[in-house]
């Protein structure tokens, strides 16, 4: 046994984030971790890595109890994690990145270091030099750094974060035969991903994770896909989707032409009264620009951008945009949607001053009286609308979210992984806000990275490839495989 | 009640520390609690503490204004020569303009051109401080009429009026901070720039104003002194930037910015102006005064640190 967690607990405020957990992991295992968004799945990874200590429970790592107070004593005990987000040094070179953080002497022989960092890289056929600086590596390429950096410091346990979340399917093969590879030297690896069939290929193992809470692990042999999904959710995913919106035959938002930079070209859609209009591409495929240029928050052209029957020359700041009725509930709640060190009333108000005063001036009392009703409104637990947004959990915060930007009653919304992140439970809050929203009249566009949520809750969805529209699918064609066939490029 | 002080003590360590210097000095020293000496405190720090309610806005938006001492010193020499021009009225218009101007100026540059502040600042600071000597040959502007250094030297019920209106724009940036919608779009440009642009805050229209009125504050505060004094010196203002920030950090506002209040500042300068005036009354070589002002706020930072 590599690794052993026993009844693992850890809490942030507002968060039972990990109930009670316990993991194994052998020498040469790949085991997946599995659970959806808010699960606990990087919590427990980030325990392991040495970035959380846990409130309750033991670690046991070859045969002894540890306990990392920091991530580099994870490191240099053997345990790598590749983070998602890479956590490369973009202006330096791959060999320096590699040796970051591991360089024992205080003069560095640029030289040495690029030779002994291509060793590495030639060993396991990485087909990368290592003088090339970082940035100008494609986003496999950048995974294939962190792995090297990963083995330089002869790891026993990687633990790989969602490595093919924004890769190619060619890439992600080789990616698996360089697991494959590690593994076969005795390497335990524990792997997450949402993709299932990507880990009924990779993985030995599986232990599923939800709300928290562990539901199961066991041979990936003995599970079905089905089972799987189910043990992730909680239940089966047709209850998690009210479906009820009824579509009309008038157009109330269309844009010709779209183009955002480098990142959308030429883009063209319209939804109508009441839908629920569906963007979908993987990570990089332009999905989450399309809402930024539209509100006025990046630099955008249009042929054609028409809201309610007017037509909309220019929008240069997203205060413009709201003006149109056009709203938009960003991708990243904690870094583009809540002042986290502000209170929820404040964070309600900063988007709906006009609600409660004139000439530039607030009236605390009429905020404080929105604030209420909208914490009711939208069943925000929170101690009262005074509690810092910030130690509010994810399905809370996100509910803050939909308060300030609904409250004025848009005609057109936008919503960017608007569940990313939030539990099973507020998911289907936000489902449910979405179906409101939509009956009510509104034109909603959902973009998402979550396929099922996509292909459940949209009336018709667009596919984003390298910034541009491989197609809309109309209701009666909207399936998983067909989305990530044209997401991936492939026609259909 | 006694549980509300004390969370208030803790939302302001500043004022803990000014009670905690007050008293260290009142028992050293038998002439610092006096009437006359407290006055004579407050009224110095009137000056500092002017420029550093400008500050706390700017900083409060994550941004810095080293300008304030450059705007100090070329509001009070222009001034001070349309004042020897006659008009009391419009000497005092041109130094609010100058101080707006050189406001809009930084607010500029730092929201259209998007520099860093500590950059743009560092750039109007220098140009600023030129203009000063262009304009006035490097050479002091004296006499001033008697109507105006009223201002610096006059008193109402015993207060001497650069208290008085050190306080009325105490009260009136704390209003603003609390009721307006600027003081919550300042909050939150500082605390997330990229949420407040999302919900709407037009960013660049308020950073603008902000470092506007940090430039109008440093030409009041010149307006004091320059009366106070009866001349206007191409030197006036140097390090004020630096007393400035040092108050508003003392007032615990964070430089990171989307933290801190004016009612923080205010007890940040009043620290400063009691340890000044504590050394002075102690006989203490001014030399070793600055590291006295300089061990405090490392002291004040340390314990304001979380966790």
């Amino acid at each position: 046994m590599l690794l052993k967690l026993e009844n693992i607990t850890k809490s942030f405020p507002g968060v039972l984030a990990l109930d009670n957990i316990s993991f194994e992991l052998n020498e040469g295992e790949v085991h997946a971790l599995l659970g959806e968004n808010g699960a606990g799945k990087s919590t427990l990874i980030k325990i392991i890595g040495g970035i959380h200590r846990p409130d309750k429970g033991r670690m046991i790592y070859n045969e002894k109890e540890v306990l990392f107070s920091n991530p580099s004593e994870a490191i240099n005990n053997g345990i790598a994690t590749i983070h998602q987000e890479l956590n490369l040094f973009e202006e330096l070179t791959v060999a320096e990145n590699i040796y970051i953080g591991n360089i024992k002497r205080n003069m560095v022989n640029k030289k040495t270091l690029i030779e002994q960092a291509q060793e590495i890289l030639s060993r396991n056929d990485f087909n990368i030099r290592a003088d090339a600086l970082v940035k100008e590596l494609n986003t496999s390429e950048k995974q294939l750094v962190a792995i090297a950096k990963a083995l330089s410091v002869k790891s026993k346990i990687i633990i790989m974060d969602e490595p093919t979340a924004s890769i190619t399917e060619h890439e992600t093969q080789n990616l698996f035969r360089i697991v494959r590879e590690l593994k076969n030297k005795g390497i335990g690896i524990i792997f997450i991903s949402h993709r299932m069939e990507e880990i009924f290929d990779i993985a030995d193992k599986v232990t599923v994770l939800r709300d928290g809470k562990y539901i199961g692990s066991g041979d990936i042999k003995d599970f079905s896909q089905e089972e799987l999904i189910n043990m992730m959710v909680g239940r089966k995913i047709d209850d998690m989707f009210p479906k009820y919106n009824k579509v009309s035959d008038e157009v109330i938002f269309s844009v010709k032409n779209l183009n955002i930079g480098k990142s959308v070209k030429n883009v063209s859609f319209e939804v109508k009264k009441g839908e629920i209009f569906g963007i979908a591409g993987l990570v990089g495929s332009g999905k989450a620009e399309i809402p930024l240029g539209i509100y006025g928050y990046t630099l955008a052209k249009w042929d054609d951008l028409i809201v309610n029957n007017k037509k909309i020359k220019r929008i240069k700041r997203p205060d413009e945009a709201l003006k149109h009725g056009i709203a938009l509930v960003p991708e990243d709640r904690k870094s583009m949607g809540l002042i986290l060190e502000l209170d929820i009333l404040k964070n309600i108000i900063v988007q709906n001053t006009d609600l409660v005063g004139k000439n530039g001036l607030i009236s605390w009392s009429k905020g404080k009286k929105i604030a209420n009703e909208e914490i009711k409104k939208y069943s925000i637990k929170a101690t009262s609308y005074k509690q810092k947004t910030e130690n509010l959990s994810g399905g809370n915060q996100q509910k803050v979210v939909l308060s300030k930007v609904l409250k004025r009653n848009p005609k057109v919304v936008f919503l960017v992984e608007p569940t990313r992140g939030i539990d099973v439970g507020a998911k289907v809050e936000v489902y449910n806000i979405v179906n409101k929203l939509a009956n009510e009249g509104n034109a909603i566009i959902f973009i998402s990275s979550e396929l099922p949520e996509i292909v459940s809750l949209c009336d018709r969805v667009l596919v984003m490839h390298r910034g541009e529209s491989m197609g809309i699918l109309e209701k009666k064609d909207i399936t998983q495989e067909k989305i990530l066939k044209l997401a991936t490029g492939v026609d259909i | 009640m006694m549980n509300k002080i004390l969370k208030k003590m803790k939302e302001y360590p500043a004022i803990v520390g000014f009670i905690g210097v007050s008293i260290f000095f009142s028992i050293l020293s038998n002439r610092f609690l006096t009437v006359p000496n407290i006055i004579n405190v407050f009224r110095q720090v009137s000056i500092q503490a002017i420029i550093a309610f400008g500050m706390t806005l700017v900083i409060l938006t994550g941004g810095i204004d080293l300008s304030v001492g450059s705007v100090f010193a070329l509001s009070a020499v222009v001034m001070a020569s349309v004042l020897k021009g006659g008009s009391v009225f419009l000497g005092i218009l041109v130094a609010l303009a100058v101080g707006a101007a050189m406001g809009f100026a930084n607010g500029f540059i730092i929201a259209k051109g998007r520099i860093q502040p500590f950059i743009a600042t560092l750039a109007t600071m220098a140009i600023g401080r030129s203009l000063t000597l262009v304009y006035t040959q490097g050479m002091p502007i004296t006499g001033l009429p008697s109507s105006f250094r009223i201002i610096g030297r006059g008193s109402f019920l015993g207060l001497p009026y650069p208290i008085i209106i050190m306080l009325s724009i105490f009260f009136l940036i704390w209003f603003i901070s609390k009721n307006t919608k600027l003081g919550l779009y300042t909050y939150a440009i500082g605390g997330n720039e990229t949420a407040a642009k999302l919900s709407g805050v037009k960013v660049v229209k308020y950073k603008i104003i902000i470092y506007m009125i940090s430039g109008v504050l440093s030409a009041i505060s010149a307006m004091l002194l320059t009366a106070r004094l009866n001349s206007a010196q191409p030197t006036f203002g140097s390090g004020y930037e630096l007393d400035a920030i040092a108050a508003v950090v003392l007032g615990g506002a964070s430089l990171s910015g989307g933290k801190g209040s004016v009612v923080g500042t205010i007890f940040g300068a009043l620290i400063m102006g009691v340890i000044n005036n504590g050394l002075n009354l102690l006989n203490v070589s001014p030399f070793y005064q600055q590291a006295v002002k300089g061990a405090v706020i490392l002291i004040a930072v340390l314990l304001e640190r979380e966790d």
